[in-house]
């Protein structure tokens, strides 16, 4: 069996080879990333049929969890981690022909650097093996989101920092706080100590953790870092962003209430927060006019109803969040590298220039509409199962509040359609009636505007339809990721489960 | 007397946790505003080492006799503090290196005057 050490440890590798590799012969770096994150797709996938009864645990240094750093393997890291190799590789083939400008060599290390932090997020058993994944992720997200060097790119990028770092630091004092508690830094064995203390002393580090995890994770009062950054990043970074480490920040959240405080007292404020993410976020998405913020700002949205769904803290609700996790990523990471071209075509960001787009660039434009129905939640879509189970498990609870929020987070869903189809109204339904080229906001793309009719290349074509082919494949057969994620619902679910296949 | 004594270094480092976010809070100029960060991360750094001190301590070192074990400082928080130093200075140069950026954009540092990107 392969060891899971190994998806960590080969990204990681790789990542620090490109420089070296650039040095001798520049053009190569650019087929790395790909090369790397085929191997880790295809030993997660192994890993995944593997894991369902027992997880896989990796002690490091031949110590004994807690007293090493260890990985879990579990469905639910091997599921993440299959995810961000996924998207990561899709976007990797993507960028071989988007990424022409600038130093190409350190974008690719940094994409790469930033799929290996998430990948160790995920992995990971130790809350400060954690903390440090995390902030290579973060690290090196801030540094691609300054990636073209334009004025929005370094200023998001310096909003992205401070908020960042702050959020690190409290995450740091929390994880300190516990440390002085419990001697121990295994989220395991964290766990199994939890109730030996009493609950007050746990609230500051609780609050501390999920403040700092938070921001990562854009949780609504710690997200006004998240539509600059995601809009002014190369749109595959964007992809990247909105559909990997965002979703990471929120496994991150989910572990720590779930798993290290097993705390339900909390679940209904998160519920809260979950709905008030998704209504901020879809009222702001609606009133732009720039195609990127507007799916920044629906990233805020989805993530508030996957917060939601994780929430409601039943089989059907944990396992509708995953699933709609799944879906947002899929859905997400498709509609930027879509714009991507579409804005590189057109030379603009705002919507009403693309009217007649659906002609000129037709596949790239019909990839976009999937990726829309999806995110809305139409069959025979991947959307719309994972909406399906969210809507059926909150009415489940047969709790008067569960059954409110989801009726106002339907409402976000209508304002979600309301403002996408604006944008296929004036892709296919607009004509272009000697239109004059309107002074456009400034314009952003690594590349020369290459203004034409033509369709995105092939390299391009490729991810974009892998991404559409899953969408309508597991939107028909969604039984292919369900058993996955009603395993990983379980993990989350039964901490008692995990603490003793970590600790035997 | 002796309550300062032992809780000295959680009120110099919860101190400096203070001082570092309200930097970062009330100040306009971004290089006072990475001050404030890397103000913040020394107070960190020394909550972190204060959780493992013990006055008069020494170093765990086992195969050494006559060493109380009594007296052994905590060694894991000094490896966190060692990382967390190491991801401090990698934030802070990544920030110093995006204000110089900003600035030949903006030839100005005040943050409330740089607001081209907005709700």
């Amino acid at each position: 069996m392969v060891n899971p050490v190994l998806l960590i440890a080969v990204p990681l590798g790789f990542a620090f080879a490109i420089p070296l590799f650039a040095l001798f012969w520049k053009a190569s770096t650019k087929y790395i990333p790909p090369v790397a994150l085929a191997f880790n797709l295809i030993v997660s996938l192994e890993l995944l049929t593997k894991v369902f009864e027992n997880p896989v645990i990796v002690s490091i240094g031949g110590w004994r969890p807690p007293f090493c750093i260890n990985l879990v393997a579990g469905p639910v890291g091997v599921l993440f981690s299959a995810i961000i190799a996924l998207v990561g590789f899709l976007v990797s083939i993507y960028a071989l022909d988007y990424i022409k400008e600038g130093t190409t060599e350190g974008y690719h290390t940094l994409s790469l650097l930033l799929l290996t932090g998430a990948t160790g997020v995920v992995l990971t058993g130790d809350i400060f093996n954690l903390f440090v994944f995390f902030e290579i992720l973060c690290i090196s997200s801030y540094a691609l989101v300054a990636y073209l060097r334009d004025k929005a790119g370094i200023e998001s990028a310096v909003k992205y920092l401070i908020q960042g770092a702050v959020g690190s630091s409290l995450l740091l004092i929390g994880i300190g706080l516990l440390y002085g508690l419990f001697g121990t830094l295994n989220m395991a064995d964290i766990a199994a100590k939890i109730d030996s203390v009493s609950p007050i002393s746990l609230f500051v580090p609780m609050v501390l953790l999920i403040t700092g995890l938070g921001v990562e994770a854009a949780i609504f009062p710690l997200n006004a870092w998240l539509p600059d950054a995601h809009s002014s990043a190369p749109s595959s970074i964007s992809a990247i962003l909105s559909g990997i480490a965002i979703e990471v920040g929120l496994y991150a959240v989910v572990r720590v209430v779930f798993t290290i405080f097993g705390a339900s007292s909390i679940l209904l404020f998160l519920a809260l927060l979950g709905v008030l993410t998704l209504l901020i976020g879809e009222i702001c998405a609606f009133s732009q006019n720039n195609i990127k913020r507007m799916l920044a700002y629906s990233s805020i949205g989805q993530i508030g109803l996957i917060l939601f769904a994780l929430s409601i803290a039943t089989s059907g609700g944990v396992t509708g969040g995953l699933f709609q996790l799944v879906s947002h990523t899929l859905a997400k990471a498709l509609l930027f590298l879509a714009v991507g071209y579409i804005i590189y075509r057109t030379g603009s960001l705002q919507i009403s220039e693309f009217e007649g787009v659906g002609k000129k660039m037709p596949l790239t434009c019909l990839a976009f509409t999937i990726g829309v129905f999806s995110l809305v939640g139409l069959p025979p879509f991947i959307g719309f199962p994972s909406k399906f189970l969210i809507v059926q498990a909150a009415l489940a609870t047969k709790e008067t509040i569960f059954i409110m929020l989801i009726g106002l987070a339907l409402l976000g869903t209508v304002i979600e359609v309301a403002y996408f189809f604006r944008v296929i109204q004036a892709m296919y339904f607009k004509g272009e009636e000697g239109k004059p080229q309107a002074q456009n906001i400034a314009f952003r793309h690594p590349n020369k505007p290459n203004v034409g009719t033509r369709e995105a290349p092939v390299a391009a074509l490729i991810p974009i339809f892998v991404f559409v082919v899953l969408i309508v494949v597991f939107g028909i057969y969604p039984k292919l990721v369900t058993d996955v994620l009603n395993s990983a619902a379980t993990e989350f679910l039964h901490r008692y489960d995990y603490i003793r296949s970590v600790l035997g | 007397m002796s309550f300062l004594n032992s809780y000295i270094y959680y009120i110099g480092a919860f101190g400096l946790i203070l001082i570092g976010l309200y930097i970062i809070l009330v100040k306009h100029n971004l290089i006072k505003v990475i001050i404030g960060l890397g103000i913040l991360d020394t107070g960190v750094n020394l909550f972190l080492i204060s959780v493992g001190y013990i006055t008069k301590g020494t170093a765990p070192i086992f195969s050494r006799p006559g060493i109380d074990s009594e007296l052994m400082v905590d060694p894991v928080p000094q490896a966190l503090v060692l990382t967390a130093i190491v991801i401090g200075v990698a934030v802070l140069a990544l920030a110093l290196s995006l204000a110089i950026r900003l600035y030949q954009h903006y030839q100005t540092l005040n943050l409330r005057k740089i607001k081209e990107q907005r709700w």
